[in-house]
């Protein structure tokens, strides 16, 4: 029996794990450009908080990496917070319902967090940028479309999917390898239910 | 070690004032501008956070992230002026391109728009040492849990990445091929992310442990070592904040 | 006085099928220094964390008998309000730094902070633990720029600022230098001769020989035995629960040189020299 995927009393254990998810965000984004991979791969820490942690770890997770990023690296990211916790609570939801127990469940959530990813930015994308992703081969993809249909909803909405859906499946194609590498006693520890059996 | 922030240690006026005075004026910042939608409201903005960025003395500091900032907006500027839904009046000819004033205009306004709100977020994190402003946040009601949390990320980073250096030494040493085609750079990525995050993983469970035995989740009332600084003019400067909020709104609606 | 009193403890993690601690029974007198001594996965690291609360209320699982410290049964209370009378030191020092602090200082303050002290208390306490650990050096350094052994000293250092009655020290030298190690060992003395009452595993036999009042043969989650260091360490089947006994234990049983008692080898150097030395003279 697991605790309600909704449990708001959050154990230690758990909690601990956020920094930790921001650090492997933060190492995934930094080994990433060091290899010159044309990918962010900025939330594997996300990922696998949600995957061990469930929706709320998850989604708390994606919020601080981005205030945290935002105070010590670049102020926009506090706007891209949204986009963060809801890609950790959707990764969170899924994993607690059993979608991350092989490599084929794992590509639909991959998309599944992509595609979440696009919901979400494309309004801040326009409120914000006009549009834009500031991604060089995802704008110049919204410079063609605009130029074509002069449709800004479509237009970002091409350039946040191309940029936004393969970077995400990919990032939880290499968290859930990690997963599956993690001690079982370890990920037990997360899950707890708060219920002492009795030996007496 | 060294803590991963943007603070900069002076000691200026704009450094002693209260963390949540300067939370209120990123509020206002944003705020104001969209009730007041107006060229010369947003360039006000731009001008307050500039002088309060050269009294802080921390102007030089804020320039890389404009630097950034300012290149996207430039494809922003380029883009919308070529191709923006409502362009009709011809602006100017660059060689074979041609700008119209719509979306100059509206890239105009994004671009004074963002460099307004990054500024006013430069003035917080660049004057503000991060453990203060999470006390201070603490102190009037945000979880200790989470305040936990965001001051633990700015020390666990400088020290997963310190591991992650002293791994692909290693790694490097033992012929990784960190260099050379796409396929050899992705084939590097795993062999060097997993065990940095295998191993801060585990060490999740005993320093949870830890934390426990030391009260962590102690029901009883917090308190703290650190004495509430000094910060100043705290009352008089909120007023003056909520005074221009409420000024915009009144011309909003008078007008 | 008796500080700990365990009564049939029983214990087994989630998902796991076999008992970590099978029916132990044991009771530890105050100002006592016991140790506890057996091969890789006796159940060690499990019963510390049953006398400071961690099992069951951390791990949750299985459990059943008792845990009674100070009067406090472990099972009915938490493990913030047990930390008020029992504190544990862990193997590693890295991971037992909260991360949230800048300085050693503050450092120490995180539990006074937690348990709601004043700031004149927590000074005055910190001040004097720093003193007592000789670490006052570095109270302004960053607890993760501090030696191996100074960071060890730091985590003893904050536990007993909460003023424990108890302390567990779980394995505290396994990850140091030999200075490291050497330097905590004399921090754990002085801890005992404070008077306080001190429960350590450690590998390092000697020096559970040297400090302990009585040792605690744990096997497969069962206690063997709970004697003096001499006769512990003068069992004849002590290879059979992965333990070697120290060196000058096995000096004088190559020897022959029982103690005065007739029945035990010496388990210390001290011990050694005294039945030796007339020995030497003959």
């Amino acid at each position: 029996m697991n605790k309600s995927m909704w449990s708001f009393r959050l154990s230690t254990a758990s909690l601990v794990l956020i920094p930790v998810a921001v650090g492997i965000n933060y190492i995934g984004k930094t080994l990433a450009s060091v290899l010159k991979l044309p990918l962010w791969l900025d939330a594997i820490g996300t990922m696998l908080a949600s995957m061990l942690g469930g929706p709320i770890i998850g989604a708390l997770s994606g919020a601080i990496n981005n205030v945290i990023y935002g105070l010590t690296m670049d102020p926009i990211s506090f706007i891209y917070g949204i986009t963060s916790l809801f890609m950790g609570l959707v990764a969170g939801i899924l994993a607690y319902k059993g979608w991350i127990s092989s490599w084929s469940k794992a590509i639909i959530v991959g998309i599944a967090v992509g595609l979440t990813a696009v919901v979400i930015s494309t309004p801040l994308n326009i409120s914000f940028w006009g549009g834009q992703t500031g991604n060089l081969w995802g704008d110049a993809l919204f410079a063609l479309v605009m130029a074509k249909t002069k449709l800004v909803w479509f237009a970002s909405f091409l350039d946040e999917l191309v940029v936004d859906v393969p970077d995400k499946l990919i990032t939880v194609l290499i968290s859930y390898a990690i997963f599956r590498g993690l001690p079982n006693n370890l990920k037990q520890l997360y899950k707890s239910n708060n219920k002492i059996e009795s030996l007496d | 070690m060294k803590a991963l922030t943007l603070y900069e240690d002076r000691n200026t006026f704009i450094h002693h004032v209260h963390p949540i005075n300067k939370l209120i004026y990123i509020f206002i910042i944003i705020v104001v501008p969209l009730i007041l939608p107006l060229f010369p409201v947003l360039i006000a903005g731009i001008i307050m956070n500039t002088v309060l960025l050269l009294i802080a003395n921390v102007f030089k500091k804020s320039l890389p992230i404009f630097g950034f900032v300012l290149l996207i907006l430039l494809t922003v500027l380029i883009i919308q002026g070529l191709f923006h839904a409502e362009n009709a009046t011809p602006l100017f000819h660059l060689g074979p391109l041609l700008f119209y004033k719509e979306g100059f205009f509206y890239a105009l306004q994004i671009t004074l728009r963002v460099l307004n709100i990054v500024a006013a977020f430069m003035i917080l994190v660049l004057t503000t040492k991060p453990s203060d402003l999470v006390e201070t946040l603490v102190r009037k009601g945000l979880s200790p849990k989470i305040g936990y949390v965001l001051q633990s990320v700015f020390q666990i980073i400088p020290q997963m990445l310190s591991t992650m250096e002293t791994i692909s030494d290693a790694q490097r040493s033992r012929g990784m091929e960190t260099e050379g085609n796409l396929f050899v750079r992705i084939k590097a990525f795993l062999p060097l992310l997993g065990p940095v995050v295998l191993n801060s993983l585990i060490q999740t469970r005993e320093r949870a442990m830890a934390l426990e035995v030391r009260g962590f989740s102690s029901l009883r009332h917090k308190t703290f070592l650190n004495e509430v600084k000094n910060y100043r003019y705290t009352t008089f400067i909120q007023f003056t904040l909520w005074l221009v909020l409420l000024a915009a709104i009144i011309w909003r609606v008078v007008l | 006085m008796k500080k700990i009193v365990v009564e049939n403890l029983k214990y087994r993690y989630p998902s796991t099928e076999k008992l970590a601690l099978d029916d132990i029974s044991f009771t530890i007198n105050q100002g006592e220094f016991i140790g506890i001594i057996g091969q890789n996965s006796a159940g060690k690291s499990t019963l510390c964390q049953a006398l400071v609360g961690l099992v069951p209320h951390f791990y949750q699982g299985a459990y059943g008998g008792k845990v009674i410290v100070d009067g406090i049964e472990v099972k009915q209370s938490s493990i913030s309000e047990l930390s008020l009378k029992v504190g544990i030191v862990f193997q590693n020092p890295f991971t037992q730094v909260t991360g949230s602090k800048l300085t050693v200082y503050e450092e120490i303050a995180f539990g006074l902070e937690n348990m709601g002290l004043t700031r004149i208390e927590m000074l005055e306490r910190i001040d004097s633990v720093l003193d007592l650990f000789d670490i006052t050096a570095v109270k302004n350094r960053n607890p993760f720029d501090l030696s191996g052994g100074q960071m060890q000293r730091m985590a003893i250092a904050s536990i007993v600022a909460m003023k424990p009655d108890v302390i567990v020290l779980d394995e505290p030298t396994s990850q140091l230098d030999p200075q490291g190690s050497e330097e905590v060992f004399r921090a754990i003395g002085e801890l005992s001769n404070q008077g306080m009452t001190v429960v350590m595993v450690e590998h390092k036999i000697e020096k559970i020989a040297e400090y302990s009042d009585r040792v605690l043969l744990l096997h497969e989650g069962k206690c063997v035995d709970f004697a003096s260091p001499a006769d512990i360490f003068s069992r004849d089947d002590l290879h059979e629960y992965g333990v070697v006994a120290p060196v000058y234990t096995r000096v004088c049983q190559a020897l022959k040189q029982k103690n005065i008692d007739k029945k035990t080898y010496p388990a210390t150097l001290s011990e050694a020299v005294e039945v030796l030395r007339g020995k030497i003279h003959d």
